[in-house]
């Protein structure tokens, strides 16, 4: 016999499974790859799995553009995309492939360093799951605003403390699926490791001269609006902070800690010859002391909540009604990277690379990220 | 009055109406509130949020199901009462050292495992029915494996939210085992005989065996206790040897449940995992609502106001804002305290030593699993000692929290000194 209780609960059943269903259309249409349309530089598209075969067909495998001159020179790599929530570092890797060509050495750009984690967001950050940008034709491209780590569908369950491989270190649990936390990576370790193995890899088989890591920040992080160098790449990174400050772009330069072990600046540099950076802009939409959270944040970087905080002298960066938008962030990522491979000329000659189309600061501000998209075949976007 | 506001005050409102007006399970409320914030905040139905949220606490909820399935396992096989015999047994006479051994046994899991609810299901479950033997009333029982629970997940070598704050500002988790066993082991005994010293009993063995149940030692000895000492086992050599033995805890709960079924009394599996789940289940929902809770908050910025509105008391009264807003955040979950409000305070505490007020932060943010709704450590505790209302043992424990937070907020405002002696 049916009772009221049993009524109840194959309504609330009901209820969760149409609740499951709906969320897990969003949540499986955030594995759509978004498309990127290769610029006049690139000549060759490979897989990162090229470099440890490992990865191949995995969830980590991720494409590695390679964009080079018609003069010989030194390599340099750009990592994109290593947090995806961090949407300026995915940004200017794509400018770079879309825009920019090298006419002396070799250029190799990963847009999605963390390829899985573009495909889901952090619980309870309320994060979007895409933003938009309209064209100069007046089409529009989406891109994913992702995770800051590796989905736990493809690397699950975290230990409760995550120890590094290397070193010993003892960082939270969730931090084992940070990839910039898990260098140089090894071969029989997580996913999150093993891409990190691959990357480390790909360094070492290229002989990449330069390896530059793009972030962002919170605007209440100390690290904000900075170059952190490996000591080795102390002189070179030096430089390029001299360059910017021609440009009126000011930044500070930071060294390595010695004692963080995992991330790109320490291990890259440590493990292979690369010099190796680290870039920061400064992103609202990541922080704890954000206002409403949706895509107008993400691109504008206006809110009120930071401006508050700014007031109360809790920011490490001016913050007024005008945000930070993701034009300002992206053309100082691109800024930067200009003139760290102009510095590179300087620190080993004859192993520069010279890279023209590099969207200018000032044209981005002024035209907007949407002017450098190109857009995407008819045939891509069925 | 900014629109955060207001839709903070809706979401208050709606869960107060929900849980005390309707008496909805809280769990339900929290999702009405969030439900409402979603509307007013012009995010529609926002289904993805409501469920993505959740997932904030999967790993929690599994921790938490598979040790109330351990702890019935192991009390269906008899060995809870063959524990309280052996323990009765050997220290009754000896309350001064007996109570802050009792107290360690109690924070042991939360050391090694970072969650005060492994400490009050497991080795809490052990110590309450010897401390309510030797005379405690069961509501200070639960206050004592209740703040075990806290204290053990702050203890070291494992504290999570310490490792959540200092993840904030790129600090790794080294060098905080001198400070974290300051912080924890004097309130560990002090609160061990503030609370049982009084009211424990020096009691013959006479008077007290035909009050426990001694057939099941009698007849099964030593082996009973073998799930538990395995339990503990892995949970040692998960933290010394984690390549080898990371198995995690769930696995290494349901291990041990499953040897429970082969040492002692026989017992139904199904039955005793359906009454843990049934026990369960009330919480594991409120984790759930929290996460819908906090998704909602984050969404909608009424989490940055809290926060902001946290930081904008002026520099003196900071440590009040830390005393006030950290414990009550951690009604929402001592996790998300710690992460949303431990990382900002931390930067705010300019000129201190970092791991010293990191680690001070940590134990504020652990209060929270003492504030309701959620009240982890403390719905938990009741249920072990059977009160019926955990509010009887969160009286009891009003006392020894502000003890905890003077004692963290000394660390806190002394650390460069501390630092000199360590």
């Amino acid at each position: 016999m049916i009772q009221r209780h049993h009524v109840s609960a194959l309504v609330v059943s009901a209820v969760a499974v149409a609740m499951a269903a709906a969320a897990s259309v969003s949540f499986l249409g955030h594995s759509a790859m978004e498309t990127i349309v290769p610029g006049p530089g690139v000549k060759d598209v490979r897989m990162l799995s090229d470099w440890f075969p490992a990865l191949a067909g995995g969830a980590g495998d991720t494409e590695v553009y390679v964009l080079s001159g018609d003069e010989p020179g030194g390599s340099m790599l750009v990592l994109g995309g290593t947090h995806p929530n961090e949407p300026a570092s995915f940004l200017s890797a794509l400018l770079l492939i879309e825009n920019a060509k090298p006419d002396r050495g070799t250029l190799y750009v990963i847009p999605r360093t963390n390829a899985s984690g573009f495909t889901h967001n952090d619980p309870q950050e309320g994060a979007p799951t895409s933003f938009s940008f309209t064209l100069a034709d007046g089409s529009a491209r989406s891109f994913r605003y992702g995770s800051r780590a590796t989905n736990p569908i493809h690397q699950w369950p975290d230990p409760d403390v995550y120890i590094h491989a290397s070193s010993g270190q003892a960082l939270s649990g969730n931090e084992t699926r940070n990839i910039n936390r898990a260098y140089p990576g090894r071969t029989d370790g997580t996913l999150t490791e093993r891409v990190a193995y691959g990357i480390a890899q790909l360094i070492r088989a290229e002989s990449i001269d330069l390896t530059v890591d793009l972030h962002e920040a919170s605007p209440e992080y100390p690290v904000v609006n900075a170059v952190v160098a490996h000591e080795r790449a102390m002189p070179l990174a030096s430089n390029a902070v001299l360059g910017l400050e021609m440009q009126d772009l000011s930044i500070t330069l930071e060294p390595s800690p010695r004692n963080l072990r995992g991330l790109t600046h320490r291990e890259l540099g440590d493990s292979t010859d690369t010099l190796a950076v680290l870039l920061e802009t400064c992103n609202p939409s990541q922080g704890r002391l954000r206002g409403r959270t949706d895509e107008a944040l993400v691109l504008s970087g206006k809110d009120a909540s930071y401006m508050k905080a700014f007031e109360l002298g809790r920011l490490y960066v001016p913050f007024d009604g005008d945000g930070i938008s993701i034009e300002t962030r992206v053309g100082r990522h691109l800024a930067t990277i200009g003139e760290l491979a102009f510095a590179l000329g300087m620190e080993k000659p004859g192993r520069d690379v010279e890279i023209g189309g590099i969207p200018p600061y000032e044209d981005l501000i002024a035209r907007g990220v949407g002017a450098f998209l190109s857009p995407v075949p008819a045939a891509d976007r069925e | 009055m900014p629109f955060e506001l207001i839709l903070f005050l809706v979401m208050v409102g709606v869960f107060v109406v929900g849980a005390f007006v309707l008496k909805l399970p809280v769990s339900l409320s929290m999702m009405l509130a969030s439900l409402a914030a979603l509307l007013a905040s012009g995010n529609g139905l926002g289904i993805r949020h409501l469920v993505e949220g959740t997932f904030g606490y999967v790993d929690t909820i599994l921790v938490i199901a598979t040790a109330m399935i351990f702890m019935r396992a192991v009390q269906e096989s008899g060995a809870l009462d063959a524990l309280t015999i052996v323990i009765i047994k050997r220290f009754r006479r000896v309350p001064a050292l007996l109570l802050p051994l009792l107290m360690l046994v109690a924070m042991f899991p939360g050391m090694i495992t970072g969650s005060s609810s492994a400490s009050v299901l497991t080795a809490g479950a052990v110590v309450a029915p010897v401390l309510i033997i030797l005379g405690l009333p069961k509501a200070s029982a639960g206050a004592f494996i209740a703040l075990a629970g806290i204290l053990g997940m702050i203890a070291p070598p494992v504290n999570i939210p310490a490792m959540i704050i200092g993840g904030g500002i790129d600090m790794p988790f080294v060098g905080f085992e001198l400070p974290l066993l300051l912080l924890t082991m004097p309130l560990a005994i002090v609160f061990s005989w503030w609370i049982g010293l009084k009211k424990i009993k020096r009691l013959e063995w006479e008077e007290i065996a035909p009050r426990l149940d001694t057939a099941s030692y009698e007849r099964y000895g030593f082996r009973l206790f073998l799930p538990i000492v395995g339990v503990a086992v892995l949970m040692v050599l998960g933290k010394a040897l984690p390549s080898i033995f990371s198995l995690g805890l769930p696995v290494v709960f349901l291990l041990g449940a499953a040897a429970a079924r082969f040492v002692g009394k026989r017992f139904s599996v199904l039955k005793a995992s359906k009454a843990a789940m049934g026990d369960a289940l009330p919480v594991l929902a409120i984790l759930a609502g929290v996460g819908m809770f906090i998704q909602v908050m984050t969404l909608t910025g009424v989490r940055g106001f809290v926060v902001v509105s946290s930081l904008s008391v002026p520099a003196a009264l900071l440590y009040v804002a830390i005393a006030v807003t950290m414990p009550l955040f951690g009604a929402v979950s001592s996790f998300g305290s710690a992460s949303v409000l431990g990382v900002p305070f931390l930067l705010a505490l300019l000129g201190k030593d970092q791991i010293i007020a990191a680690s001070a932060l940590s134990l504020v943010a652990a209060l929270g699993d003492f504030m309701p709704p959620t009240a982890l450590s403390a719905i938990f505790a009741a249920q072990v000692v059977g009160v019926d209302r955990y509010s009887l043992v969160l009286k009891k424990l009003i006392l020894p929290a502000l003890v905890v937070v003077a004692w963290a907020l000394l660390f806190i405002g002394f650390s460069t000194t501390i630092r000199g002696f360590l």
